[in-house]
């Protein structure tokens, strides 16, 4: 299985020959080329064409962030798997009004059922949530009648604000309380894990439609826009509240990360390194975690998880079968 | 569709009739799949020596050479299971040759088996593979993937987790 590679320190990435590796004072570090599927760059990192080179030639995608945590971009090597029919179907399902939202509703099905099911999980455990369940099932219902891709964006949105009043409930702890929702800063700590998170799970979905025949310039929810990516941004729809929201859980729930975990400045609030670093090993834990895959027959990852679903969506734009969004049962 | 019958089609057919529909479409199997890896590691470090790569139309033959003044071509394999599917593979590559006016013999490589298997298009042959160009060619014209259907193969099929998931 091929994994991420983190870097957080400066240095300079390096090719020599067939070999890449990280360098910098405090020495060399080679980087597996035939185990590594993507390199996540945090620290102030300078690299060359050649290296560009050999990660293209490599399939390695490189994804950057900036300082304070926040995507900036990917480095997506020419495309290896290209099928003109897969493309053409993809931009069909796109520009047909009603095939366009029909997947859009399954993601946001997906997204909601998720998201009922993280609270579900908590009510079990004795949080009194019954309220906001009644309210994102109510709005959950809505769904399928929708007839626009407004409207059903405008859906979603209330749900997740439903949704996110949840986590003070689940936390309970007044050093990260939600407030409202920020962005591009994060205006406090639990804002920032949810951004930190989710720029996460972008990249890995991304990731992954890289090794499938789709284009990750074509999405249905969020509009197709060909100077970006947008379908890694639906697909993650489904997976933010399993993976990410669990995760933030956890890391609070155990104190992995605490209020001094912080460090404002003028732009808004940093996660430090060392917290960046618990968070992504959290995180890679939950990715490896399996289950019991009904039809497969065998464990899969949660990493897996999003490979098969889109496995999934390519049989629903071939006309195979019916795409239907994962959502968790346990 | 302008999709021309290849090695990796013939080598499909006698297993599935779904993959040939799928490879045809560029929808080709996951790269990560530890036998697809496996089998391009092979394919890069084995008969080094001898090793001469031949591209023509639209055929890729692993490994050429002369033997005893017969032109040899062979093709490089994993494992002798799948020893049919590779055998008609080698024969359509013999065919594809004769029609360009070479004759040639052929011979399958296992290396990890230190096993070769001699091959050659005799009359028999020819039609078989004729006959498997035509069917290949009505499969990848359909407008739909045949439908799946679990088989042995699939156990260790590239394909697998696209077809269950």
């Amino acid at each position: 299985m091929k994994k991420p590679i983190y870097i957080f320190s400066d240095g300079e990435l390096k090719r020599k020959d067939n070999t890449l590796f990280f360098d910098n004072e405090k020495g060399r570090k080679y980087i597996p080329v035939e185990n590594t599927s993507e390199i996540m760059l945090f620290g102030e990192v300078i690299i060359n064409k050649r290296f560009l080179e050999f990660v293209s030639h490599s399939e390695i995608i490189l994804h950057f962030f900036n300082h304070y945590g926040y995507y900036i971009g990917t480095y997506y090597p020419r495309e290896h798997l290209n099928s003109g029919y897969m493309i053409l179907k993809q931009a069909e399902y796109y520009n047909d009004k009603d095939k366009r939202l029909y997947i859009a509703k399954k993601f946001i099905e997906g997204a909601y059922k998720n998201m009922r099911h993280v609270l579900k999980y908590y009510q079990n455990r004795g949080k009194n949530l019954e309220d906001i369940i009644c309210c994102i099932e109510e709005l959950g219902e809505t769904i399928n009648s929708v007839i626009s891709i407004n409207e059903l964006m405008a859906i979603e949105g209330n749900i997740r604000g439903a949704y996110y009043k949840a986590f003070d409930k689940i936390l309970g702890n007044p050093d990260f309380k939600f407030g409202i929702r920020s962005k591009r800063p994060p205006k406090n700590s639990l804002n920032v894990l949810i951004s930190f998170g989710n720029s996460l799970m972008y990249t890995l979905i991304l990731s992954e439609i890289y090794k499938t025949h789709l284009d990750p310039r074509i999405g249905y929810l969020h509009s197709t826009n060909f100077r970006r990516f947008s379908l890694n941004l639906d697909v993650s729809e489904i997976f933010k509240p399993i993976i990410i929201d669990r995760v933030i859980f956890s890391v609070i729930s155990k104190n992995i990360i605490k209020k001094d975990d912080f460090d404002g400045s003028a732009e808004g609030l940093i996660l430090k390194e060392k917290a960046k670093k618990a968070f992504i090993e959290e995180y890679e834990n939950k990715l490896m975690t399996t289950i019991n895959h009904r039809s497969i027959g065998s464990n899969v990852s949660y990493c897996r998880l999003i490979r098969l679903e889109l496995y999934k969506l390519e049989k629903h734009l071939m006309g195979e079968q019916e795409y239907t969004p994962f959502v968790a049962q346990w | 569709m302008g999709i021309e019958v290849n090695g990796s089609l013939m080598q499909s057919y006698t297993i599935c009739e779904r993959q040939v529909w799928l490879m045809a479409h560029q929808i080709i199997p996951d790269q990560d799949h530890p036998y697809i890896e496996i089998g391009r590691i092979i394919d890069n470090t084995s008969y080094d020596r001898e090793r001469k790569k031949l591209n023509f139309d639209n055929v890729v033959i692993d490994l050429v050479k002369n033997d005893k003044d017969n032109f040899l071509i062979g093709e490089v394999k994993k494992s002798s299971k799948a020893e049919k599917s590779a055998r008609m593979q080698l024969l359509f590559y013999l065919y594809k040759l004769k029609q360009s006016g070479i004759l040639a013999k052929g011979q399958l490589l296992f290396p990890e088996e230190r096993k070769k298997v001699n091959v050659s298009l005799t009359d028999d042959a020819e039609s078989e593979i004729i006959k498997a160009i035509d069917e290949i060619t009505n499969i990848i014209h359909k407008e739909k993937a045949p439908v799946f259907i679990k088989i042995p193969y699939c156990k260790n099929c590239g394909y697998r987790e696209f077809c269950l998931s």
